[in-house]
């Protein structure tokens, strides 16, 4: 359960080197401080007052062939006299040499299921005519105790606690069971040839983040509480102090559990190690072996990447969203409507291994591995991440979080709704949906930033903000499948979901008093608009401004009407090129860098503004630079698969950025060796 | 209709000198080059190459548009690029076999330095520095063009094609 008394979880991961930390602060009880002594015959009167409690018991018991965490309804269904065989792709139930019931290492299964269950419902999506109304869905999280939890879980609980309560958006579905739950802890007399908890730092012996802890004797279990509500439990058990004797045992056990382990992966300055090597051959070597397979992170009990899914009633009146795990080996994780971005298993794995070791720092102040050996374990061709990390062996500076303003329905489960006010074709494919009766904190948006869009039935989807009205905005959409063919279809009056504004903005401020280049290709203007808007509106504080657009065709040009204008105006160069000439077409044709590469403006005082396919852009960078625009000065926005818009469900993850919150604009410099690299 | 003027010396090397091609070249072979050219004005609608023809100038376009095309049987003209002020037309001049790769087409009003290919291919063979700096120029021109022509042949834009095919819920 979580409370302000339990011990605080340490600073993890703990500096190398540092003997195991000190014990809970006793806690008064009518039994005296302890630590206490539980004989073993004693312990069904644990599980028993756990259960008298209305709490569901989960803890360790054999179910195909592996000690997992289930229902406990009494002691008989522990692994007694069970122990197990751990190796890389390799796990096996032996008969133990003692009648100890915690006599194994950790199983497939971990509290994650609990606390993170592998669906859960977000909210129920309504059309009723043209209105639409998106219902939280009721959170269900009934009374749990954990027993049997090992330091590297609570370890692993700590760290998700940090992913869904450490801000600045918070999972109440997650706060609602981490409060329902009770945590028995155990400290591991055992380990198996996989686990490597010490080198991270988080075992063997518990350090916080439980209301009770038990060490196994032969003979019974001494017993800590770090909590009010475990030192409660104390008082209502048959327990008496431990002896000197049992306290030195345990502490010996323990310790020669550590011993065994040694420290298989120094972590001293692995971020930064581990990010020098993009373009390690390991990578590709991995992938020789590595399937794909996504065992590793359902194992793990940190991985927490999501992706919300649907389910609709025929008619698409009625949709439940669910939360459900997925996970960055699957093929379709970072797939955006015109490619894959990391569509070869050692980028994925790539992925994986530098979010654990490296940009999970980055993004949470830990390391997201907690040393477990799950992954190895259960690893069907028994990869050994230990191995591999030593095989492979790089720098990001941290990023701080910038101000901005805060979106309505900030989370996943949640969305405002708006009005769609008027729809415009723009061409054969793309439509501006204006749209009113929306919350101010879309009004008070930046430009470039985007909002999550949905409506009932459909994923929702990330769309750039086009325009920042004085009680509208606009949203330009391509038709690239069923979600937006949906939302296009709509008409004036009808309603839709909307999360935001989410997102980095152009720093349209830095601008002042330089030249501006703007740079863009095909859809990459509607994100540029409300710059454009914004620049326009208050023109005299900016010198030079040149505007580059590509299209395929002139019939494929956003805008075509606004672009005259601006033409007109005279204090914009506006310059235009298509790809493909029609006979109609008398303007320049070819790519949207020739339009500049013979140009005689000088770059040195320019800031450029570039939104395209990537392709495009590293062409125009290129040229930029050759103008003499530092990385600095130039910004980019990168697409990729974005679900959650606030950090969190993974799939936009980019080196150590994340392209929903630190992005969608990017200066190069901030990008650095990321910008067009293959598979990142 | 093509008119052709001399102007002086001094104003050549000046016009050829500011131009985008021109400033990537040291002043002697400038000089040297401008000793040849000759100014073309050249009205809208009018042929600077004709593909597959003999290329007869290498010519600098100094204002004006030039369309490069390419016939495409049953879709007639298809324009494949525009050179703008300060590139380049005919550089198939100075490269074996002479043949224009496309037709050049002015769309708009047009000012060339024109480098008849006779008199400059002589000037290259016996001028090994005017050589020496030309060439390496020229080849920047059409590696800029390959480059360019190679991403147009991506069709980065014509995304959504691409995702009809790839099956996407979005």
């Amino acid at each position: 359960m979580v409370n302000d008394e339990r011990m605080p979880y340490a600073p993890y991961p703990a500096p190398t080197g540092t003997a195991v930390a000190a014990p809970p602060t006793p806690v008064a009880s009518a039994h005296g401080s302890g630590p206490w002594f539980l004989a073993r015959d004693n312990l069904g009167v644990l599980i028993d007052l756990l259960r008298e409690g209305g709490r569901t018991v989960i803890g360790p018991r054999v179910m195909d062939g592996a000690v997992v965490y289930g229902e406990i309804r009494s002691v008989d269904e522990l692994p007694a006299g069970i122990g197990d065989e751990q190796s890389p792709g390799k796990y096996g139930l032996v008969d133990g040499q003692h009648r100890r019931v915690f006599d194994y290492a950790v199983g497939p299964i971990s509290p994650k299921r609990w606390t993170f269950p592998p669906v859960v419902p977000l909210h129920v999506g309504r059309r009723d005519g043209k209105a639409v109304t998106f219902e939280p869905a009721p959170i269900d999280a009934p009374p749990l105790a954990f027993l049997g939890v090992r330091a590297c879980e609570l370890a692993a609980l700590g760290i998700q606690d940090r992913v869904f309560l450490g801000g600045p958006y918070t999972d109440e579905d997650y706060r609602a069971r981490r409060r329902n739950a009770l945590v028995v802890a155990v400290n591991c007399t055992t380990a198996a040839s996989t686990c490597f908890c010490t080198s991270m730092g988080t075992g063997p012996e518990v350090r916080g983040g439980f209301d009770l802890a038990l060490t196994e004797l032969d003979e019974g279990f001494l017993l800590r509480a770090g909590s009010r509500e475990g030192a409660d439990l104390v008082t209502h058990l048959p327990v008496r102090g431990a002896d000197a004797g049992q306290l030195f045992r345990a502490a010996e056990v323990v310790g020669k559990v550590a011993a065994t382990m040694g420290d298989p992966v120094p972590t001293a300055g692995l971020h930064d190690r581990l990010l020098a090597q993009f373009d390690s051959p390991q990578w590709a070597r991995i992938a020789e072996r590595c399937l794909s397979c996504a065992n590793c992170t359902m194992v793990c009990p940190t991985c927490f990447c999501s992706s919300v899914t649907q389910r609709s009633d025929l008619d698409g009146e009625v949709s439940t969203s669910d939360r459900v795990w997925d996970f960055c080996f699957t093929a379709g994780f970072a797939k955006v409507a015109g490619g894959n971005f990391r569509s070869r298993p050692r980028d994925r794995y790539r992925q994986w291994l530098t979010h654990k070791f490296a940009t999970w720092v980055d993004q949470f102040g830990s390391f997201g591995c907690v040393g477990c050996g799950r992954c190895i374990a259960w690893c069907p061709v028994g990869i050994d991440i230990r191995a591999e990390l030593m095989a492979i062996a790089p720098p990001l500076a941290a990023w701080s979080e910038p101000t901005r303003p805060r979106p309505v329905a900030a989370t996943p489960g949640s969305f405002a709704t708006a009005r769609i006010v008027s729809v415009r074709n723009e061409t054969a494919d793309v439509t501006t949906l204006t749209l009113g009766d929306v919350d101010t904190a879309l009004l008070a948006g930046e430009f470039g930033q985007f909002a999550m869009v949905t409506v009932p039935a459909f994923p929702p989807l990330p769309i750039s903000i086009s325009r920042f009205g004085r009680d509208t905005i606009d949203l330009t959409i391509r038709a690239a499948g069923p979600a937006t063919a949906a939302i296009i279809g709509l008409g004036p009056r009808d309603e839709i979901g909307i999360r935001g504004p989410l997102g980095t903005s152009w720093p349209i401020e830095r601008a002042m008093g330089h030249d501006v280049v703007i740079v863009t290709g095909g859809i990459g203007l509607a994100p540029l608009r409300p710059l454009i808007d914004g620049l326009l509106a208050q023109r005299d504080r900016f010198d030079a401004i040149r505007l580059y657009y590509g299209a395929r065709t002139q019939v494929d040009q956003l805008y075509r009407e606004e672009i005259r204008g601006w033409a007109a105006r005279g204090d914009i160069d506006v310059q235009l090129i298509v790809d493909r000439a029609t006979p109609d077409w008398n303007g320049p044709v070819g790519v949207v860098t020739n339009l500049f590469d013979h140009a005689t403006w000088d770059g040195s005082r320019s800031l450029a503004f570039v939104c395209g396919p990537e392709r495009m852009m590293e062409a125009t960078v290129e040229q930029l630079e050759e103008r003499g625009l530092s990385p600095d000065r130039i910004f980019v926005t990168l697409e990729r698969h974005m679900e959650c818009g606030i950090g969190l469900c993974g799939h936009c993850q980019t080196g150590g950025l994340f392209v929903c919150r630190d992005g969608p604009v990017f200066s190069l410099s901030q990008l650095g060796g990321i910008f067009g690299r293959e598979g990142i | 209709m093509t008119v052709s003027t001399s102007p002086s010396a001094p104003d050549l090397i000046a016009a050829l000198g500011s131009s985008w091609f021109g400033a990537g070249l040291p002043p002697e072979t400038v000089a040297r080059l401008a000793a040849i050219a000759v100014l073309q004005a050249v009205e809208a609608g009018d042929e600077v190459t004709r593909e597959g023809q003999i290329t007869e100038a290498l010519s600098i376009v100094l204002s004006g548009r030039v369309a490069l095309r390419m016939l495409v049987p049953e879709r007639g003209m298809v324009t494949i690029l525009t050179v703008e002020p300060g590139d380049v037309v005919g550089w198939s001049a100075i490269v074996s076999p002479h043949r224009a790769t496309s037709t050049a087409i002015a769309i708009e009003p047009v000012t060339l330095v024109e480098l008849p290919g006779e008199r400059l291919r002589a000037l290259l063979r016996t001028d090994h520095a005017l050589a020496a700096s030309l060439y390496p120029r020229v080849l920047q021109v059409v590696s800029r063009r390959l480059s360019a022509t190679r991403m147009q042949l991506l069709d980065l834009f014509a995304r959504e094609e691409w995702g009809r095919k790839d099956e996407t819920s979005w």
